[in-house]
């Protein structure tokens, strides 16, 4: 039995704040967008999911064109004329359909990624949503489960014609950021508000799990590198847990499913937010953002970019998306660095407490 | 500072001419009262609540101060946790005294006001401004009192209430109270329970899980061990059974169970000018909250805290000296909080100097020394000068602090957050300039006021991403505040007005926002009338619009709620009393929210059968 600190904080207080954990970027699931013929309002740009304030609001969608040059806050609420819900974590797509996890509501927000017109709610079934995959045509959706039952979590299944949960799969506590590959279905179990250390397997065709990998304490992202290897960052127990101990990062070789290698920081770094860009990999440490060439034996000593720290980043193409939520009940901000100068380029006011950044 | 400095002038300016007052200082009020304090010092600042209005108000403070001051009300949707904003300052800044002790809660520094029921006190008072000298940690906005009142020499007294109303709502109230010339006693008790399943106005949504049950018992007991000598008790307890709603966009499994009970005996020696007091306290708070009602888990907290005073009053033809001293032992305790200890040593001086007939002033210092964290020295001046009978101006500055809490300082270290050893107390400089008007049928009063507060205490992450409290920010308020009262009576008939306009502003001096959920304006009106046996009412209180982020980018917009009721009282014979009534909340069906996305119940009904015998 484990209580979140906060929740109850903020039970007690009459103020506002975000919920935190070290979980940091959605998995990117690497899909070419269905070209149209005419041009949909949200067709070229960048989507921005802000969680919104903790306690009592909605999240929103800040949609960013192209050219960095037009922002518009709360796409979902003026399409839909609705609140999208409180604390949005994230959002998966396919084809032409964005699924938007909304934590606290307890819910998935089915839009066209383009218009983000609505097209179905999924709201069964979903106990403390999180992230979202898809495989063998369904969705498969990590959820926390009861907060203070650490035996509850699991995944839901999502039949993607009805938009409704068919299953539930009960997997290890805490399980947080979610890959597929052609074959499996990869769970990063951060633990929740506990901690965990665990990757496990999972087969969508027999909607089973089929292994669990030990890796390092507190997994928060993984990503898959050109050669199909998966990647996965490991934070460490925080300095504040029973005992402290250092972040990883580990390979997993998807033949067998072993772990491949793993490079291990030191006890008091603790790093998040895994990102890939061609052969280099982009975490955040200290501070500081580093690069990792997945050919590379050792980890990097010295930061890439130097004071630059996120509550999320994306790399994506060259350019570094990282957020900031300032004081978390307030607008944040998105800025862009182009990672080749090193250069901030670019300053956007976006929703409140940002935090994904995804391309249309 | 600009402000300041002109409040200081215009007072300068205004501080001319020549006046009498009338010194009512009677030991009478001291055997009736046990805090007397707001008779002799700052009085001028003080709003007494009249029985008639914490009769049609008087279930909760949230209820009260919403329809009868400028004191602005976050609740959680209706029954939940409900703080107040008074003058713009945050929860915490506000102190309820009971009985003339700081009864804000040591682990959040706040009182949830739909946790205190004021119909049962002989007197509620509202005293604006800083009263930290006084009254401690969180006087800064000012401060709620609640007093009990020793009735000797009254006769036997028994009220019952029954009540039913809209959404489920059941509530009974039962107070009796009787005094002869030795001994008194009081008793009253208070239950309230509802489903509270409102519709979301707009929505097809409903309140869910808000359903409430909550339980006040006030005591007290007063008893001449001599002509000299008295003997006072007091208690009162609390058990609220709530489940916290959600909010529109968010469901709620959450329950909150919390029980508080404050004793204290008092003994008092009276000798010509001279009284002594001696007081023994013992508070008790506990909190359990279950995340998921249907489980058993749950979190919990709690303190006890012991006290003493002794408190030492002398008066002489032009001057009255208060001097206190205070101890208080807490203890803490809890699944998020460390087990620790707390003791406090207090010396407080009063003094209060009448320079002339028309004008005078009274300086008040404190002292206080914690185990834990440093506090301040904190003072206070005060002028009052009244050149005639109908006017009177007063002028007064201070300086105010709030304490680090438990959680504040002691919060586990966990899942990512943790309390703060080094927190500092927050502290504030204030200044006021107030006029009263007094004539037969009506009264208006208006006073300007200006704080400045530093070291405010927020919860934000630190370097390694933990949530924890930090002093961090500074705060500017400043307001106008008004109220008007007037009385007509003729024949059977009589009209009654009571309202204000409140002008506040909050300014976050860091980015120079407004605080969130501060209304620039807030105004409260209140007219009844009564004809023989009958008597109506209607009171509306306006809230201006408040911002919802710090950065004042969302907002949450102005409305205006009224209730209007209307009773007749029926003599049923010998001393029997029946005063059935009607009671129409909200009119107007207004969709409203005070907290975002925590809407307020529409229109809905409550049903009163009285009696009293």
């Amino acid at each position: 039995m484990k209580f979140n600190n906060l929740s109850l904080l903020l039970v007690m207080f009459a103020m506002f704040f975000v919920g935190c954990s070290n979980d940091d970027n959605a998995p990117d699931i690497d899909q070419t967008p269905v070209e149209e013929e005419t041009t949909d309002p949200y067709e070229d740009g960048l989507l921005v999911v802000n969680e919104g304030p903790f306690q009592n609001g909605s999240g929103t969608v800040t949609f960013i064109s192209e050219d960095l040059t037009e922002t518009q806050q709360a796409i979902f609420e003026e399409v839909n004329e609705e609140d999208l819900g409180n604390i949005v974590q994230s959002m998966t797509f396919k084809d032409t359909i964005a699924y938007i996890v909304v934590n606290n509501s307890h819910k998935i927000q089915v839009v066209n990624r383009y218009t983000f017109e609505r097209v179905a709610v999924i709201d069964t079934d979903l106990l403390n949503p999180r992230y979202m995959a898809i495989a063998n045509g369904k969705g498969y959706v990590t959820n926390w489960g009861y907060t203070v039952d650490e035996q509850d979590d699991f995944l839901a299944i999502v039949d993607l014609e009805t938009n409704s949960v068919i299953g539930t799969l009960p997997v290890e506590l805490g399980p947080e950021a979610i890959l597929a590959n052609d074959e499996y279905v990869y769970v990063a179990h951060q633990g929740a508000w506990g901690q965990n250390n665990k990757v496990s397997v999972i087969d969508p065709t027999s909607d089973t799990v089929l292994k669990t990998i030990e890796v390092g304490d507190l997994p928060n992202t993984m990503q898959w590198d050109a050669s199909g290897n998966l990647w996965v960052l490991c934070s460490g127990a925080p300095s504040y847990a029973a005992m402290e101990t250092n972040g990883s990062l580990v390979q997993i070789d998807v033949t067998d499913n072993e772990v491949s290698q793993t490079l291990d920081f030191k006890t008091e770094q603790h790093p998040g937010g895994l990102n890939i860009d061609g052969d280099e990999l982009y975490f955040g440490l200290d501070g500081g953002v580093y690069e990792f060439n997945i050919d590379a034996t050792e980890l990097p000593s010295a930061p890439y970019l130097e004071n630059a720290s996120f509550y999320t980043m994306t790399v994506k193409d060259g350019k570094l998306y990282g957020t900031d939520a300032k004081d978390y009940a307030s607008q944040g901000d998105l800025l862009i660095y182009d990672l080749e100068t090193k250069e901030l380029t670019n300053t956007l006011t976006v929703g409140v407490v940002p935090r994904g950044v995804y391309f249309n | 500072m600009r402000n300041f400095r002109f409040l200081f002038a215009l007072a300068v300016l205004l501080s001319f001419d020549a006046f009498s007052q009338k010194d009512s200082v009677t030991v009478l009020d001291e055997v009736i009262l046990t805090d007397v304090r707001l008779l002799y010092f700052s009085n001028h600042q003080v709003e007494v609540l009249k029985d008639s209005v914490l009769k049609r108000n008087g279930r909760s403070l949230t209820d009260l101060l919403q329809f009868n001051s400028g004191i602005y009300l976050k609740e959680n949707g209706l029954g939940m946790v409900s703080s107040p904003s008074f003058r713009g300052t945050n929860a915490s800044q506000t102190a309820v005294i009971w009985n003339g002790i700081n009864i804000n809660s040591q682990l959040t520094g706040q009182v949830d006001f739909n946790t205190v029921v004021p119909r049962n006190y002989g007197i509620v008072q509202v005293r604006k401004g800083g009263g930290s000298v006084q009254f401690g940690s969180g006087a800064i906005g000012g401060s709620i009192h609640l007093q009990d009142e020793m009735r000797f020499n009254s006769k036997f007294e028994n009220e019952l209430e029954l009540s039913y109303g809209s959404f489920d709502t059941r509530g009974l109230d039962h107070r009796v109270s009787q005094g002869s010339d030795e001994f008194t006693f009081g008793f009253g008790v208070n239950y309230r329970s509802s489903e509270n399943d409102y519709d979301y106005l707009g929505t097809d949504l409903e309140n869910e899980n808000g359903d409430f049950e909550t339980l006040n018992l006030n005591a007290n007991v007063g008893y001449k061990l001599s002509e000299k000598q008295l003997l006072k008790f007091y208690h009162q307890s609390f058990l609220g059974d709530r489940n916290f709603s959600g909010t529109l966009t968010a469901p709620s499994m959450s329950k909150y169970k919390d029980y508080n009970a404050r004793n204290l005996l008092e003994w008092n020696h009276f000798k010509n000018n001279r009284i002594h007091r001696v007081k023994l306290g013992y508070l008790y708070e506990k909190y359990k909250y279950f995340a998921n009602k249907e489980r058993p888990d749950f979190s919990f907290g709690e303190t006890n805290t012991f006290l003493g005073n002794y408190d030492y009053k002398i008066s002489f033809d032009k001057i009255i000296i208060d001097a206190i001293v205070d101890i208080n032992h807490t203890t803490g305790d809890g699944s998020s909080v460390m087990q620790a200890n707390r003791n406090t040593v207090a010396g407080t001086m009063l003094f209060k100097h009448q320079l002339a007939e028309y004008i005078s002033y009274d300086l008040s210092l404190r002292k206080e020394y914690v185990n834990d964290y440093d506090s301040p020295f904190v003072y206070a001046l005060n002028v009052e000068y009244q050149p005639n009978e109908q006017h009177i101006i007063h002028l007064n500055g201070s300086k105010n602090y709030r304490v680090p809490t438990f959680n504040e300082i002691y919060w586990i270290t966990g899942a990512g957050s943790s309390g703060n050893p080094d927190v500092l107390p927050e502290s504030s400089y204030q200044f006021e300039l107030g006029h009263g008007i007094q004539f037969t049928k009506w009264n208006f009063n208006w006073a300007a006021f200006y704080i400045s507060s530093e070291d405010m205490i927020q919860w934000r992450p630190n370097v390694t991403g933990v949530w924890t409290p930090m002093n961090i920010s500074e705060a500017i308020n400043y307001g106008l505040e008004t109220s008007l009262m007037f009385k007509e009576k003729w024949g059977e008939h009589e009209l009654v007005w009571h309202g204000g306009y409140f002008y506040t502003r909050a300014k976050n001096e860091e980015i120079n926002k407004d605080l969130m959920y501060v209304p620039r304006h807030k105004a409260t009106g209140n007219l009844s009338y009564a004809y023989s046996t009958w008597q109506c009412y209607y009171q509306v209180f306006y809230n201006g619009k408040v911002f919802t982020t710090s950065d004042n980018s969302e907002e949450l917009p102005a409305y205006a709620v009224s209730n209007f009721g209307i009773s007749k009282k029926i003599q049923l014979g010998g001393n029997v009393a029946c005063t059935p009534k009607i009671q129409l909340n909200n009119i107007w069906n207004k969709n409203y929210q005070n907290v975002a996305f925590r809407p307020m119940p529409g229109r809905n009904i409550q049903l009163n059968v009285n009696l009293n015998f």
